[in-house]
């Protein structure tokens, strides 16, 4: 495994085995921070989410019912007509807001809820439970809409977060280890190197001795 | 940038958008024409948000991912309970957090 990092053991390929691992280390330890900031960041999210997401799925059951109630009394072929007559001015402001270099959404949404007249469907023909699933819908809306921007926010944290825990593995159990391991070849061959050459110079001297 | 919102789900849940004042809303009939309507939306400029129940994500299969993958941050989409109240067993959400962090963390909270 060594061998893929060294093609010759010498003292400039240590010198640049020794680079790369201090930098390799410098890497890791960034990511790592990504990582802590990251998780927390994602677990103050997942909370919120929790919340949000319990009161949008009431509000919406609510606006199902409401919903159905009035397709109930009023006929579903008039509530389908109200809801085409229906006013339709819903909108959302949403903006890109940055952590840590990720770009989450920010959404915002003008008050839903509006007043039976300004609907735009007739009011003489239609029943007030028309009205009351509208409202409910509306309600929901505004909440669903509120739950988009966490859970893409969490689900983005999330994704990034992965990505970050990889390139932490990788650095730290593949990368660093292999650098580790080319630089001890490299020193334990040069440290060989050595003996081999004290060893030599004796010998030589020793020859060299016994030839006067 | 102010946009607006999308729905793609059954007959009832799109009634009741529209009710609300959603203004693009497409009745879930058959899967090609689904997927068709939901990249136009993916596509369309307009669009910030995509409302979509589990139960039209589920008969798209796969291909959802496929079409949503592409997109950029924004359109968000969501994924919504119809009138029944379903949402599968397995949550995205959950599911990627137990993965990418390690531990179960709850976010559902509903008591279906």
């Amino acid at each position: 495994m060594a061998a893929a990092f060294t093609s010759s053991p010498n003292r400039m390929e240590l010198m640049k085995v020794r680079k790369r691992l201090a930098l390799a280390e410098k890497g890791h330890d960034l990511l790592k921070d990504k990582m802590d900031a990251l998780v927390m960041e994602l677990f103050n999210t997942l909370k919120t989410i929790q919340k949000s997401r319990a009161t949008a799925i009431e509000q919406l059951r609510k606006g199902y019912e409401a919903v159905s109630a009035c397709m109930a009394v009023m006929g579903t072929f008039e509530t389908m007509q109200a809801a085409e007559e229906t006013k339709k001015e819903i909108q959302i402001e949403i903006s890109e807001r940055n952590i840590m270099g990720i770009e989450v959404p920010t959404v915002e949404i003008e008050e839903t809820e509006r007043n039976a007249l300004t609907r735009g469907y007739s009011l003489h023909t239609t029943s007030s439970h028309l009205d009351t699933a509208a409202r409910e819908m509306e309600r929901a809306v505004k909440l669903l809409v509120e739950l988009a921007e966490l859970e893409v926010t969490a689900l983005t944290l999330a994704r990034e977060l992965e990505r970050t825990k990889r390139r932490v593995n990788a650095l730290e159990y593949i990368l660093i280890p292999r650098l580790q391991g080319a630089m001890n070849f490299i020193m334990m061959r040069l440290d060989e190197m050595e003996r081999e050459n004290f060893t030599r110079l004796k010998r030589i001297k020793a020859i060299l001795e016994g030839r006067e | 940038m102010s946009y607006k919102i999308a729905v793609i789900g059954d007959p009832e849940t799109v009634i009741g958008f529209s009710l609300a004042g959603v203004s693009h809303t497409h009745v879930y009939r058959d899967k090609n024409k689904a997927l068709g309507q939901l990249e136009e939306f993916l596509n369309n400029r307009e669009i910030g948000l995509i409302l979509i129940t589990h139960r039209v994500v589920e008969s798209l299969g796969p291909e959802f991912h496929q079409v949503v993958g592409k997109k950029g941050l924004i359109p968000l989409v969501l994924k919504i309970p119809d009138k029944t109240g379903y949402s599968p067993e397995k949550d995205e959400l959950s599911d990627l957090v137990r993965r990418s962090v390690g531990i179960e963390i709850p976010v559902k909270t509903e008591g279906e």
